[in-house]
């Protein structure tokens, strides 16, 4: 199968501008069948279903907790140095971050199983990119102010420097079964075909200029930084031969690596989903609980030491011999020796993101179609389980955690939900997070027989004005859905 | 009627979606962006006992010395050199004044500029010189073809004085602020 390149490009582009990983509208919306991606647990009620190849899922999401790309580059006649200052420099903090996710589902297919009706098989293979960026805060003022100035004194915090992104092929196959008319739970396996992936997340050190012991001003730097890369430099090389075949190259070098053929990883996805009393569900998940293992193709970059200067020093009589007059590139090189530069390819872990969903749901509002528990005739399910056919409104709270390199970040999201028949339902959320108080989203999931189509937009309060959104996301796809009776 | 109501309902929305607005943005404007740090460091800094300095004859000098200096001769550095200061500092405990000459020298070993440091004899205090480079002051040209520095130290009283100060010395200290364009 081949993905088209300007399908490709897009997705590439929208990781550019996206951030953030939470799926508040689709998690526990079960109607769509990728609520299985998010909750391996989530109450299932189809027979089979398949994913349309690589339109099923489509998802992205960006997002900054800081600066906007209109707080910067709206056409409001204010000098553009000074908004950087004023909006980027004096407001973002070492914590705020910029970072961008997203997902294309390849295949995607599911299925009850014929002896065992009460369970839900499915599989697939979706690529994703990840790339989260900390604002480094200090590095940023020292290349803008300098250490000089009101800067003598302060120290620079080189640990700021925290950024770590990823785009990887991931295989997967997961098992939802059902327990009993109360609870529903369910497990994925993955496998992580990394294509590329680079981390330079447990940087300490610091940089001061201060008033010297002897001379006018000492500069001290110690640090502990690397950059950790693995899958880069076979693009670099192939960029950098020049030879006239590098986008056949690259596309070679790509595929392989799609497929197992750059470094692997695993990974595993559980949930379940537990009926309180015929009306209140909770759910939870926890989702990439896995590493990838880098070995190939692996370039670690490092800057490890620590030295202090304070310019060309001569203390006589001790120098009055020294008649060396390469003093200056000697204390160059003495700072190069103290704080060496270095290179190695040396394998690493690196542990994917891990996320966490729970919710509480209560549903009302009778009307719907036969009678609670009833549903769909699948095996179990016959007598119990979906109770949205029944109930046609829902109400509830969601939780999303997420551990980014510096610490977990969370989410809270309050929900609704209404269902038409089986014909269309809507989730409208409200979340909280990190990045905005004011994100309302709207999720429509459209059943016309077997054809089944979703989509799932975020923070639409910032669609007057996107560039001035601190959030965006969007998730579509369409599916093929069978039930019993269909 | 209620359908085609929430089918609407969904059609606008969608269409919010896919037709969202956003105010004129200008991302010319990164052009405009100007980076400008002010980078200080240490530059030289040079300490004489006073025997040192009474082993040189009277006006003769206790310390010459040529170091290589193309800190500021760096293309990268010349070219974004904006404006700044060097200042010096100079400290006299011994029982002689004492001269100091920095001079600039290019490529070639040709003089740029020179620095003419005196201090008095103890007590001297802190004698401080700021020397501006940049517009209105000493031209960015002589930093920007420096190569080396020729420092030399000269014994401006006698060779045999000793101050009564504890651990006499001459201290010459000197750094170095600039105002750089990055961008």
């Amino acid at each position: 199968m081949r993905i088209p390149s300007g399908l490709l490009l897009f997705a590439l582009l929208c990781n550019v501008l996206a951030t953030a990983q939470n799926k508040q509208l689709l998690y526990d919306f079960n109607e769509i069948p990728q609520s299985l991606m998010v909750n391996p647990g989530v109450k299932t009620s189809q027979k089979w279903h398949a994913g349309i190849p690589v339109l099923s899922g489509l998802a992205f999401q960006g997002a900054t907790s800081g600066v906007t790309v209109n707080d910067l580059f709206a056409n409001d006649g204010v000098d553009f140095t000074t908004k950087v200052r004023e909006r980027l420099l004096d407001v973002m903090s070492d914590r705020d971050d910029f970072s961008s996710t997203s997902q294309i589902e390849g295949i995607t297919v599911g299925f009850r199983g014929r002896n065992r009706p009460d369970t839900y098989y499915s599989f697939g293979m979706y690529g994703e990119m990840d790339i989260i960026s900390y604002w480094p805060k200090d590095l940023a003022i020292l290349a803008f102010e300098g250490n000089g100035g009101n800067n003598i004194g302060r120290s620079f915090d080189l640990g700021d420097l925290n950024l770590r992104g990823e785009m990887i092929n991931v295989f997967h196959f997961g098992i939802n079964k059902k327990i009993d008319n109360s609870l529903t739970i369910g497990g994925r396996a993955k496998i992580y075909s990394s294509i590329f992936q680079f981390q330079s997340i447990r940087n300490s050190g610091s940089f001061v200029t201060r008033p010297g012991q002897n001379n006018i001003y000492e500069s001290a730097i110690s640090a502990d930084m690397q950059l950790q890369t693995a899958g880069i430099r076979g693009f670099y090389d192939i960029a950098e031969e020049d030879t006239g075949t590098t986008q056949k190259d690259v596309t070679s070098l790509f595929t392989e690596r799609v497929l197992l053929g750059g470094n692997l990883g695993l990974g595993l996805d559980f949930g379940f989903s537990y009926n309180l009393n015929t009306q209140t569900t909770i759910t939870g998940s926890i989702l990439d609980v896995g590493f990838i293992s880098n070995s190939k193709d692996v370039w670690n970059y490092t800057l490890n030491g620590s030295t202090t200067t304070e310019g060309i020093t001569v203390f006589l009589p001790e120098d009055i011999n020294n008649v060396d007059n390469d003093l200056w590139q000697e204390l160059l090189d003495d700072i190069e020796e103290e704080l060496p530069y270095g290179e190695n390819d040396s394998g690493y872990i690196s542990w994917r993101p891990v996320k966490l969903y729970g919710s509480v749901r209560y549903d009302f509002g009778e009307g719907g179609r036969g009678s609670v528990f009833e549903n769909c005739g699948c095996g179990v399910n016959v007598d119990g389980g979906n109770n949205r056919d029944y109930y046609r409104n829902s109400v509830g709270g969601q939780l999303f955690m997420v551990k980014r390199p510096k610490g977990v970040q969370a989410a809270l999201t309050g929900f609704y939900q209404r269902s038409f028949g089986r014909v269309l339902s809507l989730k409208t959320t409200y979340t909280v997070d990190k990045y905005t108080f004011t994100n309302v989203g709207l999720g429509a999931n459209l059943q016309l027989g077997p054809i089944n189509f979703y989509v799932l937009a975020d923070n639409l309060l910032s669609y007057s004005n996107i560039a001035d959104s601190h959030y965006a996301s969007l998730q579509f796809g369409f599916n093929i859905i069978s039930w019993n009776n269909n | 009627m209620k359908r085609l109501l929430y089918g609407v309902v969904l059609l606008a929305g969608f269409l919010c979606v896919t037709t969202s607005c956003t105010e004129e943005q200008d991302f010319s404007q990164i052009d405009d962006l100007s980076i400008t740090p002010i980078l200080a460091s240490g530059i030289f800094y040079l300490e004489s006992d006073e025997d040192t300095i009474n082993s040189a004859s009277s006006g003769g000098p206790f310390y010459t010395r040529e170091v290589n200096f193309d800190a500021f001769s760096q293309d990268y550095v010349a070219e974004r050199l904006l404006e700044g200061t060097i200042t010096y500092e100079m400290e006299n405990t011994t029982s002689k004044p004492v001269r100091i000459l920095i001079e600039f020298l290019d490529e070639g070993g040709t003089v740029l500029d020179m620095e003419v440091l005196d201090i008095s004899a103890d007590p001297s205090g802190v004698v401080t010189r700021d020397v501006f480079y940049g517009p209105g002051g000493k031209s960015l040209d002589i930093l920007a073809n420096t190569y080396s520095l020729r420092i030399r130290a000269l014994n401006l009283g006698d060779t045999s004085s000793v101050s009564s100060q504890d651990d006499p010395k001459v201290i010459l200290r000197s750094g170095a602020e600039f105002l750089f364009e990055l961008q």
